[in-house]
């Protein structure tokens, strides 16, 4: 766990390293008068220092300050499946339309944890789906997009 | 109409405290993106609503679950459920329910009184003091923050790059746009919010799946008897004055204030070793610190236009959305808008009082209701709520980076809510500096003439170098 500390702290240095690079684009300006680049800059250099004694910190300690139980493969599985799904969500709502993406959300959303029988889930996903779309699209007024239905 | 949005926000409040999950921060990002089309009483009474209504339904958790709904409900679970286990389960509702609201009432009350005293003395500070209580509210919530102080500031100092993400406040200028027009805009507080706060707990949550069980008593007598009313009602009164006083600071203030309150009642006891066993006082005094505090927690935004912790980040996040900018002239330019909001508190606090104590049967069903059903609706909520905003995907791609971002940093004690507070508070600190060092001609100096400044910047140094000492005293 203590690695962990030193990848966040070593890593976090890379990021203020790659905002002081892409503030080399943006006018400085003077203490005078301050310009667009006069705050990232300012910060980046703030960020490094801070991320610089993170790492020393990290090192000095034997162990972590700060530990949380470690994540067993299901549990990752279950994450990567989650998110993968979610990303699944954005990219094909526009074009299935809300409806469909959602049924097919929540399938794969209950199926990712626990597995329950698929009757089960093709109700939940369908009343899912059909109030959520009352709710957002009627009582809420929210623009959702129809996609190959129409609807 | 606005009574109907009080009470529909106060019931998802309470929902949202009730179920472990989802807080406040979560919930209010969601429903941001819905107040778009509604008039903007309607949308801040609503959403505070949502914040004190959780106020209430974390304790609902808390005495019957030994699980806090929300942050603030932590030290509920001491007693609380010791009572419970006791078959006290109803005394300790009720006075939590009864505490909650004349805490409550208190809290409005004075931020009736104080936000405009404070707002007509903010009409004096300049650019100058406004970076120095930036500074200052950044420097305090890093200080308080529960997990280690250098990574609190490095989260915060990370949310103020966010910030500058888009256009340059002063010059109109693109940063870190990288010619996308999702970025022009900069990263929107709804999905960074709901990505920090709601993605990143439900993934956390995904890690191992438990059932709670959910302490089977029947809870009979809700109202609290002569002798519990004779035990609380001091620390119902402490609990208001120190919870107000303490949700007007930076930081988690209803959080602070429940841990005070219960210290301090434990202290002031005569039996302090019957702590942590269902003393009636350790329930009575943190749950009215609590609810007194998120009134307390306005009174920074509405008066001076600073937000002091993540949600009161989010609630000016809804006023800017509506062209109001909250600070000293917004009593003065929006009175309707400011004591309607107040009424909706009083009104607010009495609507939970009837909401908590019947409904008490159908949360605890709710609170039966396996995770496997309930993460994939929090989910769904979260998506189109941000999709809502602009019917933009990038927006759900950015809510899911900075829920991914969230999960792994929390994993190694980098906190959340110092990050969104300081991408609220990012613009006004940058143009603040800005126009100071165009005053004083690239002088630092300024900030130690100015009298208010100066005791800021003081405490901004005292905030940072105090943990340092405290650890050298300590070693000696």
């Amino acid at each position: 766990m203590k690695r962990l500390d030193l990848i966040a702290a070593a890593g976090l240095a890379g990021l203020a390293g790659y905002i002081l690079f892409e503030s080399r684009k943006l006018a400085f300006g003077s203490l005078r008068v301050p310009q667009t680049g006069f705050f990232p800059r300012a910060l980046g250099i703030l960020l490094v220092l801070l991320a610089l004694g993170e790492l020393l910190r990290a090192l000095r300690h034997s162990e972590p300050v700060f530990s949380m139980e470690k994540i067993a493969g299901e549990g990752w599985i279950r994450i990567g499946a989650t998110l993968a799904t979610m990303l699944g969500f954005a990219l094909v709502l526009e074009w299935l339309g809300f409806l469909l993406a959602t049924f097919l959300l929540m399938v794969l959303l209950l199926r990712a944890i626990e597995a329950p029988r698929w009757p089960k889930v093709f109700v939940v996903a369908l009343v899912t789906a059909l109030l959520s779309y009352g709710l957002f699209a009627y009582l809420l007024g929210v623009p959702l997009p129809a996609g190959i239905l129409g609807i | 109409m606005n009574l109907l949005f009080c009470f529909i926000g106060a019931l998802v409040g309470t929902l949202v405290g009730v179920l472990p999950g989802l807080g406040p921060v979560g919930a209010v990002a969601f429903l941001l993106s819905i107040t778009f089309k509604m008039e903007p009483a309607s949308a801040i009474i609503m959403l505070a609503g949502i914040y004190y209504g959780a106020m209430y339904g974390g304790s609902t958790t808390s005495i019957l679950v030994n699980i806090p709904g929300e942050t603030a409900s932590v030290v509920t679970c001491l007693d609380g459920y010791r009572m419970a286990r006791q078959g006290r389960a109803g005394a300790a509702l009720g006075i939590s329910a009864f505490g909650s609201f004349i805490a409550g009432t208190f809290g409005v009350v004075g931020l009736m009184f104080l936000a405009p005293l404070l707002g007509r003395a903010a009409l004096s500070f300049g650019p100058a003091e406004y970076f120095a209580l930036t500074l200052a509210g950044l420097t305090l919530v890093a200080y308080l923050s529960q997990g280690s102080m250098l990574k609190a500031l490095i989260m915060a100092t990370l949310g103020l790059l966010a910030g500058t993400v888009g256009m340059d406040p002063i010059s109109g200028e693109e940063r870190f746009t990288y010619a996308t027009l999702t970025l022009r805009d900069g990263f929107g507080l709804v999905p960074v919010a709901m990505g920090l706060f709601g993605i990143a707990e439900v993934l956390e949550n995904l890690v191992v799946i438990g059932t709670q069980s959910v302490y089977e008593t029947k809870i009979q007598g809700l109202l609290p008897n002569r002798q519990d009313w004779r035990d609380s009602a001091a620390p119902i009164a402490r609990g208001s004055v120190v919870g107000f006083f303490l949700g007007i600071l930076p930081g988690p203030g209803p959080v602070i204030a429940s841990f005070v309150s219960y210290a301090m009642e434990k202290r002031l006891s005569p039996t302090p070793e019957k702590f942590g066993t269902g003393m009636i006082e350790g329930v009575a005094g943190p749950e009215a610190a609590n609810n007194a505090a998120t009134a307390g927690s306005f009174i920074p935004l509405l008066s001076l236009g600073i937000p002091t912790s993540a949600i009161m980040a989010l609630f000016m996040g809804a006023l800017m959305i509506h062209g109001i900018q909250p600070g000293p002239l917004f009593i003065a330019k929006y009175p309707e808008l400011f004591w309607g909001f107040i009424a909706s508190m009083y009104v607010g606090n009495a609507m939970l009082l009837v909401l908590n104590l019947p409904l008490i049967g159908i949360w605890v069903r709710l609170l039966k209701t396996p995770y496997v059903i309930l993460f994939p609706l929090i989910l769904l909520f979260c998506l189109i709520g941000v999709y809502s905003l602009n019917s933009n995907v990038a927006e759900i791609v950015i809510m899911l980076a900075f829920g991914v971002i969230g999960f792994f940093l929390r994993r190694v004690g980098f906190e959340g809510a110092p990050f969104i507070l300081a991408m609220v508070l990012g613009p006004i600190m940058e143009t603040s500096l800005r126009q100071t060092l165009l005053i004083s001609r690239g002088s630092f100096y300024i900030f130690l003439t100015r009298p208010i400044c100066a005791v800021l910047i003081g405490l901004t140094v005292a905030f940072l170098i105090w943990p340092t000492f405290r650890r050298k005293s300590k070693s000696d």
